[in-house]
């Protein structure tokens, strides 16, 4: 228990009348990969914005490392080591692809203001350094070919990837992958897995991905657990396996005419 | 003679002010209508330590800046902690310069009131203004291609994603407005030293349009864009004087035909750079290179 | 003890001027999450037009008034179709609507300027003569702006609460998209809402025109109807309203008994305090952005 990298305790939020996430209680340990999956409007994404603080919680409480976060700013809380991507992406629109993952880099600036007027060569050697961190970021994410394209112009599975490559620039100990496979087709959902699993493996990051792809979900949480979430509240959790026969599960998503693939 | 002299050296004020702007709305996002009420902290500061207590101008200068900077934590702080946007900023800048006209046109100790304060001897020549544009386009450039100037940019371009990416978007944006106020304050100083007695309706707010047009014609993301607009905008109504008084209704119309047509401005995204003279150099060196070799063989 | 009720009713008169220009930015902003920039100029038309129609063509007070309200919706409506739909169709970043609404300002403001002239014009409407209640006068104009300004406002609430267009009105200020796709119609919504803005701009620069003066750049008294949207929070109808009235009463009583020179600075150190301990105005929502 002590040792989970993340707690969420009893965390709940309500949006006018609605009670949109439910006493959410799960812990994530250092270093584990797992899956958050749930029909529409579950609230998944919600867990992820309260996790980042980009909403305030009604009440619970979220524990990073053993310390409350519920009342920092969003942008404290990456730089403490929790990182994200979105569902519709956000990237910087006008910033070239290796400018996008820069800025992560340096959200906050390692040199002092007057060194970056008189551009000492501390400050220099620093730009240098982050550059090069930055190309080896790209690479990872195979975009090494598109680093002075606008971000803007990236097809949209590279810009999925991009903001993936952003998160982590971000430096994080937690990663938040939000539908890193939606709009895929399935040779790029394959790509993906093996990317997810070679970040997770290298990196090694407590990674949470919430994704609609069952076969991604499954097949990269093969090891550790998958939670479900129904109607903000958590239905299920367990192995792809136990999630996959579980008839609690299977009812929420049919209830939504939908199959589990 | 004199006559192209006062244009440069005019032009020359508006341009270290529009830096200041094109930093603030250009780079950052955030929208002034106030920059005049800057300009004026700062002219009347630098007046001050220069009449009052002797200060040499070059410091007086920075110490207006400074000052102006400073004053600008006054609306910056309030506007961007409450999380709403660019509105309220606006507003309290408008707000802010009017108010500072206001206490200026009413303070008869020292700064002479509706008056103005008189007196001042004409320290900002030529040269000067050359030196001090020069300097203010080099830490403009050192600054937006800094770290925190890159910052900056992805605030104007998505906040919320700025934020999650660990920008601290209260700092980032005080930052850009302290800069951006100190190069106002630095323009007022030197517009007081020319003009050699400073009026409260120097800096009103058809000088923040001014300023304004100069960043919105001249692009956003840009230095050189505002750096050449800026200037024109001082030059075209001196010289065309049947235009001066159209000039503000002229400079409406193009706000809306710009931002229907070509909203990032003339020169928006360019970013001033010395890539040209450098490939131009790479490749005289190469040529020189290769008649060298050839040279030898 | 008798200035002390004088000043309060002032307060609340011209309180009720600014309540109407407020919730102009108020009614615009929550919906399309702008402000206005142009609304001072509206005004300035407005009391511009009144103003022209009675001295030069000798018209009634509310015949002038009448032809004033519909050429500055002819001038606000239009304004909206050239310098803001574009921008709004192509989903523009909101730096640009308001750099435009600024340009559109901008240049009606000094087009009024080079047309009629810089001059303070004196309103030709007999204001003079003050009601006595006990010993405390009351200006007949402070009392008529009042009235007309409180009775609009209702007028306005009765169109935005009990009729089908003012529920449209209401549906696309919570969500533009979800009330377009529900049947709202966007251009209609856009029309209605910078019609009744336009109407609103022109009542109270006549009246503003009245208590002070008629000339071009008289629309800068919109600032102080900013802040009172502000302090009620933007985007926030009867924020609007309960912000101007705090304001108008607070920064009489400040020009009656501090100094009437320094009755702006007041509404701008009250902005600041304001935002500094209430960041999203006494009834504002909250300016978060979905994710």
């Amino acid at each position: 228990m002590s040792t989970a990298i993340l707690s969420l305790r009893d965390l709940t939020v309500d949006f006018g009348g609605v009670r949109a996430v439910n006493q959410v209680t799960l812990d994530i340990q250092p270093g584990e990969l797992v899956g958050l999956i749930g029909p529409n409007g579950a609230g998944k994404t919600t867990v992820f914005n309260l996790i980042t603080n980009s909403i305030q919680a009604t009440s619970g409480d979220i524990l990073f490392q053993g310390k409350s976060i519920r009342n920092k700013m969003p942008d404290a809380i990456c730089r403490m080591g929790i990182s994200r991507t979105f569902q519709n992406i956000r990237l910087f629109p006008q910033m070239s692809v290796y400018e996008n993952v820069e800025l992560a880099l340096h959200n906050a600036p390692r040199y002092s203001i007057l060194e970056a007027f008189v551009r000492t060569p501390r400050a220099s050697r620093i730009e240098k350094e982050t550059r090069q961190r930055a190309f080896e970021l790209l690479e990872m994410v195979s975009l090494k070919d598109y680093v002075h394209e606008k971000a803007a112009n990236l097809p949209y599975g590279l810009q999925r990837r991009l903001e993936m490559a952003r998160a982590m620039a971000a430096n994080p100990s937690l990663l938040l992958l939000d539908e890193p496979a939606a709009g895929m087709n399935e040779d790029e959902c394959n790509d993906l897995i093996k990317l997810i699993r070679q970040i997770h493996t290298q990196m090694g990051y407590a990674i949470i991905m919430i994704e609609h792809h069952m076969n991604v979900v499954m097949d990269l949480c093969a090891g550790s657990r998958i939670y479900v979430l129904n109607l903000g509240s958590i239905l299920a959790v367990g192995s792809p396996a136990e999630i996959q026969s579980n008839p609690d599960v299977i009812k929420a998503y049919l209830g939504e005419r939908r199959n589990v693939r | 003679m004199g006559y192209i002299n006062a244009i440069i050296i005019l032009g020359g004020i508006n341009v270290i002010a529009a830096l200041g702007v094109a930093i603030l709305t250009g780079y950052t996002g955030l929208f002034s209508i106030g920059h005049a009420g800057f300009m004026a902290l700062g002219g009347y500061m630098c007046a001050i330590m220069v009449m009052e207590f002797n200060v040499p101008f070059a410091i007086a200068l920075l110490i207006g800046g400074t000052f102006a900077g400073l004053c600008s934590f006054i609306i910056g702080y309030p506007a961007f902690r409450s999380r709403l946007r660019g509105d309220y900023f606006a507003i309290a800048t408008l707000g802010f310069s009017e108010a500072i006209r206001l206490v200026l046109n009413n303070t008869y100790e020292v700064v002479g009131g509706a008056f103005g304060y008189m007196g001042m001897s004409t320290l900002t020549t030529l040269p000067v203004i050359l030196i001090a544009v020069a300097l203010a386009l080099y830490f403009a450039h050192m600054f937006v291609t800094s770290q925190y100037g890159k910052n900056c940019i992805a605030v104007s371009q998505d906040e919320v994603a700025a934020q999650m990416m660990g920008v601290n978007l209260l700092r980032t944006k005080l930052i850009a407005l302290f800069i951006s106020a100190f190069y106002a304050g630095v323009a007022g100083g030197l517009l007081g030293f020319y003009m050699a007695y400073l009026s409260p309706s120097f800096f009103s707010i058809t000088r923040s349009s001014d300023l304004l047009a100069a960043v919105v014609f001249g692009g956003i993301q840009s230095l050189i864009g505002p750096f050449i607009t800026a200037f024109v905008l001082i030059a075209v109504p001196e010289l065309l004087r049947f235009f001066a008084e159209w000039r503000l209704v002229v400079y409406g119309l193009l706000f809306v035909v710009v931002m229907l047509f070509r909203p990032q401005g003339l020169l928006g995204y360019v970013e001033m750079n010395f890539a040209f003279a450098r490939r131009w150099w790479s490749k005289l060196t190469a040529k020189k290179d290769a008649s060298a070799k050839g040279g030898a063989a | 003890m008798e200035l002390f009720f004088q000043q309060i009713v002032s307060g609340i008169s011209i309180g009720a001027v600014y309540s109407l220009l407020a919730v102009g930015y108020a009614l615009v902003y929550s919906v399309y999450n702008f402000t206005n920039w142009a609304f001072d100029a509206f005004m300035a038309f407005g009391a511009f037009m009144a103003f022209y129609a009675i001295s030069l063509f000798f018209m009634p007070f509310w015949a002038a008034a009448l032809i004033s309200i519909v050429l500055t919706i002819v001038l606000s409506v239009g304004s909206e179709r050239l310098a803001y739909r574009p921008l709004r169709l192509r989903k523009a970043p909101r730096l640009f609507m308001m750099i435009s609404a600024m340009g559109a300002n901008l240049m009606i403001v000094n087009l009024l300027n080079l047309i009629f002239g810089g001059s303070f014009r004196r309103f030709p409407v007999d204001a003079a003569k003050p009601f006595f209640i006990g010993n405390v006068s009351i200006g007949r104009m402070d009392l008529l702006a009042g009235a007309i300004s409180f009775a609009i406002l209702a007028l306005l609430w009765w169109f935005l609460y009990r009729t089908k267009p003012g529920l449209g009105v209401r549906a696309s200020s919570i969500d533009i998209m979800t009330a377009s796709l529900m049947g709202v119609n966007n251009d209609a919504v856009a029309f209605i809402i910078f019609a009744v803005t336009g109407a609103l701009s022109s009542v109270a620069g006549v009246f503003y025109g009245i208590k002070y003066a008629v000339f071009p750049y008289m629309g800068l008294v919109t600032i102080k109807a900013m802040i009172a949207s502000i302090v009620g929070g933007l985007g926030s109808l009867p924020g609007a309203v309960v912000g101007s009235l705090i304001l108008g009463v607070l920064e009489t009583l400040v020009a009656g008994y501090i100094s009437s020179t320094y009755r702006d600075l007041f509404s701008f150190l009250f902005l600041v305090i304001i935002l500094l301990f209430f960041p999203n105005g006494l009834m504002g929502k909250s300016g978060d952005e979905k994710l």
